[in-house]
């Protein structure tokens, strides 16, 4: 199997802080690889590390087999660190043809991507008058346009309003299919990384906290809401098992068959049942129950 | 590449037209209009006296060798920073290093600044020639011929201001790499530029501590260049200047690649 990136025992230290502790990930070559965790657990440090900004403290990074860094590995890469910025006196045309001579391409189709991005019509206007979400377009193209292998993607949608944020969602999900590279893509925004991603990893304090497919993370604690009163009775029955999930709901951590037999004892013991329904854990809240949890493991 | 890294940034600065215009225009543009002003205010001062005899080429080594004065250096400082730690202000490395190698990029930064000095410098020997142009054409003075040797006074002087300035290029590399700030860099490399320009004014003797001051070791230089060797007495060390003057550039130079090499840009 043949890894786009590679992390092994990765520390990353500013004085007192460290931004990744002894991290070891390794994030397959193909499809899209979704990078979560809130913010401070290290994800934006580990892609610098990655893109040759940042040194590791101790550890090695690996870009599809070679060194992180480095001009060879870096061909092959496209990368969006945070909120991109540019040069305020380049229009966005100047900016991919500047890039392009940066980058030894020749024969890139520089209108060809300001149209994919939809910004045609703003193509020789200076990017200081860019709004966010026009910025982040342009950085998608300066990510694609001298079609990389590997394309990172650090908060894309960071400060874009909701339709902004659906609209460059979708971009990246046809850039994905029609560019056929692999991204590794960071994002505070769970359904964003749900809808995009193939498979996540969750940092946690420059940990790895868990990795596994989306579905796999996503599905893995089902929980039975119970509205019912009086709520403490349900609380005292569960014990481990129930948490309260508002001021007259209870979440009950159980298995889908022993449904049953808890009404049942429920209602033996007085307690009224007003509504029982199977809650899907979803990414968000499996993501919350990792973090809370902070012990590193692996749910691969 | 390298040859990749020079294209893109001799196609940004050419994009960022103030820089262009304070960097590399506005000395040879201030020096026509002061040499113009100064004509026509001197010709007010010597009415019904005959025009003094003009010599262009005389007037373009002239400005050459005053070419690489803190006045003039402001404005290649301005230059400078903008290009060599401007990326530092725009927040633009994360846009840049992973498309090239760190040397790469600040070698072809180093480098495009060298080609605009360049302009600069002959840009400003042209706009000194033009001033005597228009005085002659005005006044009716007439045209001379230069005296000395007009390529060798020429060239040797636009090389001399051309190492000096550079130097003070390399110097704000150094100072913009360490403090990532375009304003530190233009401080530090003004407030060194008419420092060591007041020093070397106060010294005489060519010691090896003079010598290492780079503005006494230009004077000296363009000194030996304009010079006719047949009133020389003693010769100068013409070759410790020239050799101080490069070791100044390619160790300024070094030191910058360096740190820049080793610098994290977690915060550019």
């Amino acid at each position: 199997m043949s890894f786009a990136l590679e992390a092994e025992g990765l520390t990353k230290t500013y004085g007192a802080v460290r931004a990744l502790d002894d991290l070891t990930l390794k994030i397959p070559a193909g499809g899209v690889f979704g990078v979560l965790g809130p913010n401070g657990a290290g994800k934006s440090t580990l892609f610098r590390i990655a893109m040759g900004l940042v040194r590791p403290t101790s550890g090695v990074a690996r870009l599809s087999g070679s060194p992180a860094g480095h001009a060879s590995s870096l061909r092959q890469v496209g990368a969006m660190i945070e909120t991109p910025r540019y040069p305020p006196y380049l229009t966005a045309r100047d900016t991919l043809k500047m890039l392009a001579l940066q980058s030894g391409a020749r024969d890139v189709d520089i209108d060809l991507w300001l149209d994919r991005v939809g910004l045609s019509g703003a193509a020789d206007r200076k990017t200081s008058t860019y709004s966010v979400g026009m910025k982040q377009r342009l950085g998608l193209a300066a990510v694609f346009f001298t079609r990389p292998t590997l394309a990172i993607l650090d908060e894309p949608t960071s400060g874009m309003d909701p339709a902004g944020i659906q609209e460059i969602r979708e971009l990246i999900r046809r850039l994905a299919a029609e560019e056929g590279a692999t991204i590794i893509l960071a994002s505070h925004q769970l359904d964003e990384v749900r809808r995009v991603c193939d498979r996540v990893a969750i940092l946690a304090k420059g940990k790895l906290v868990a990795e596994g497919q989306v579905e796999t993370l996503a599905g893995r604690k089902p929980a039975l809401r119970l509205v019912a009163s009086p709520v403490a009775q349900v609380l005292e029955l569960l014990g481990d098992q129930g948490a309260l999930d508002g001021p007259d709901a209870v979440l009950a951590q159980i298995e889908r068959h022993e449904a049953p037999a808890l009404i049942r004892a429920l209602v033996n013991a007085g307690v009224d049942i007003h509504e029982a329904r199977w809650r899907e854990a979803d990414l968000e809240s499996a993501y919350l129950d990792i973090l809370q949890a902070k012990e590193p493991a692996s749910a691969r | 590449m390298l040859a990749d890294a020079i294209s893109a940034e001799r196609f940004r600065l050419l994009k960022d037209r103030g820089t262009l215009f304070w960097g590399v225009l506005f000395s040879p543009i201030a020096g026509l209009v002061m040499g113009v002003g100064g004509e026509l205010f001197a010709r007010g001062m010597m009415k019904g006296m005959p025009p003094i005899p003009v010599d262009l080429v005389g007037r373009m080594v002239k400005a050459l060798a005053g070419g690489a004065s803190p006045v003039v250096g402001l404005f290649v400082l301005i230059l400078s920073t903008a290009v060599l730690a401007g990326d530092y202000r725009w927040e633009t490395w994360r846009l840049l290093t992973p498309r090239n190698g760190r040397v790469n990029l600040l070698l072809a930064k180093l480098a495009t600044v060298a080609g605009a000095v360049a302009v600069s410098l002959v840009l400003y020997a042209l706009a000194a020639a033009l001033g005597g142009l228009f005085s002659a054409l005005t006044s009716g003075a007439p045209l001379v011929t230069y005296r000395g040797s007009a390529a060798t006074d020429l060239l040797g002087t636009f090389a001399v201001s051309w190492l000096q300035l550079m130097i003070l290029v390399a110097l704000s590399a150094v100072v913009g790499v360490t403090t990532r700030s375009t304003m530190g860099a233009l401080i530090v490399g003004l407030v060194l530029a008419a420092l060591q320009s007041i020093v070397a004014s106060q010294l005489h003797e060519p010691s090896l501590k003079a010598l290492a001051i780079p503005a006494f070791s230009g004077d000296l230089l363009k000194t030996v260049i304009l010079t006719p060797r047949s009133v020389v007495d003693t010769p100068a060390p013409w070759g410790l200047a020239l050799a101080f003057l490069l070791a100044w550039l390619v160790g300024l130079s070094a030191a910058a690649l360096a740190l820049f090499q080793r610098q994290d840009l977690t915060r550019e």
